[in-house]
């Protein structure tokens, strides 16, 4: 039989190589590691296995963004590869942990691993710039979480201008999209927060948010951060890195604006205040002026009162000096010329009498 | 910052300062119901402006995935 081509074995092995990479370019695989190691603190080491296989694998000591450890369910993303001494390997592009115990393990190992280096420290928080004028958001423009997002955002407050950058926010390649935004924001950009928001999802939708590259990123963020991950419940490290943790992308919206319904209210209720206020201040006014009306009616009655008792007593004076009080008392009043033979006009209280004087004489004082 | 944030800012900065005169020895019984007047007009126009302003929410035209 006449071969149709004869290679060398270098050259066999690099097509062997260059129709793997074709056929399985940045293939996903899932196992469980085994046989982990580091090698000159760079190079990484492991098995990938199941019940009846298992593939060596390779990686940069940069590229392993969670913590691994042997019995660890992981997912790779990675490069089929037949080395020169002919050992089919993988070489790892990126790898996360899968299921519950070992998303669980990685967490716990990262948070430690992170908490030891002050990045969650409280002091390093920063507070909000409220009122905000520009928000950063970096979330998947199709994504759930981010729809109530600017629901709330928009229900809430106005004139606001909102940069988004749409990113994957689950699988393999969705940590280093977001570490660009967040990258871009810092050097491009004039936002004064930046929003990370991705809704609820199960346990292995939200591991990227426990990247330790993406943690450290955000940690770094010269730009306050804020994170609104998942549901109540979820916790993630990036919620620990970050300068205030919403509990939901609703909750962070809230949390970035005013409630213009609030302050509506506020303005109205401000306005009542002061009518409340105002009113007061001029019936306090009025009945300070009522206490002064008040006493000058009292010292006009007293006045008044006086004068009338004076005018009571001239009335008795004048009384007195009336004549019919004196005729009534028994004298009589001589009206005429008096003299002998003339007529003149006697008065009493009760009659007049006409009488003709016949004597005068001298009246003896005593 | 937006124009018509600062104005909103600014507006509910000045009605602050308008009702908190109400409670400061400046008060005069001669001039309130001229400020009284001046700040529920100006409540009416924040009540107005935030009723109206509108958010302007914009994607990036930057491709992330590379």
């Amino acid at each position: 039989m006449e071969p149709t081509q004869v290679y060398s074995v270098s050259d066999f092995q690099a097509v062997c190589n260059q129709i793997m990479e074709t056929a399985f370019s940045g293939v996903v695989i899932e196992g469980e590691v085994a046989s982990f190691k580091i090698n000159q603190g760079k190079f990484v080491f492991f098995d990938l296995k199941d019940e009846q296989s298992s593939v060596g694998c390779f990686m940069m000591k940069f590229a392993l963004r969670f913590p691994l450890e042997d019995g660890m369910k992981v997912r790779v993303r990675a490069v089929p590869k037949l080395t020169n001494w002919g050992k089919f390997s993988l070489t790892v592009q990126a790898i996360m942990p899968v299921g519950e115990g070992s998303l669980k393990k990685s967490f716990e190992l990262l948070k430690k691993k992170l908490t030891s280096e002050g990045l969650f420290a409280p002091e390093r928080k920063r507070p909000l710039p409220i009122p905000l004028t520009k928000i950063g958001v970096i979330s998947s423009t199709q994504a759930a979480g981010y729809a109530d997002f600017c629901k709330i955002l928009n229900e809430r407050w106005g004139g606001l201008e909102v940069q988004v950058a749409h990113t994957q926010v689950q699988g393999m390649v969705a940590a280093d999209q977001i570490i660009r935004a967040l990258k871009y924001f810092n050097e491009r950009s004039e936002v004064e927060v930046i929003a990370v928001i991705r809704g609820g999802g199960s346990a292995d939708d939200l591991a990227v948010f426990n990247d330790e590259a993406l943690v450290r990123a955000i940690a770094a963020s010269k730009i306050p951060v804020i994170t609104g991950i998942g549901h109540e419940v979820d916790e993630s490290l990036c919620d620990l890195a970050a300068d205030v943790v919403a509990s939901t992308p609703s909750n962070a919206a809230q949390m970035l604006t005013r409630d213009r319904k609030e302050v509506i209210a506020n303005c109205q209720a401000d306005v009542k205040r002061i009518n409340n206020l105002l009113n007061t201040k001029i019936d306090e006014l009025v009945a300070q002026n009522r206490g002064e009306i008040e006493r000058i009616e009292q010292q006009i009655v007293v006045k008044i009162t006086s004068m009338e008792q004076e005018v009571q007593a001239q009335i008795k004076i004048l009384a007195q000096l009336n004549p019919e009080n004196v005729l009534a008392r028994g004298y009589a009043l001589v009206t005429g010329n008096i003299d002998i033979g003339n007529v003149v006009k006697i008065t009493t209280s009760k009659t007049e009498i006409d009488a003709k004087i016949e004597k005068i004489s001298e009246r003896s004082q005593k | 910052m937006t124009k018509a944030k600062e104005n909103i800012s600014e507006k509910i900065e000045k009605l602050k300062t308008g009702v908190d005169w109400f409670y400061s020895d400046d008060f005069k019984l001669d001039e309130a119901s001229a400020k009284y007047k001046d700040l529920t007009t100006l409540a009416k126009e924040i009540e107005d402006d935030l009723k109206n302003l509108k958010n302007e929410i914009k994607v990036i035209e930057e491709d992330f995935s590379k």
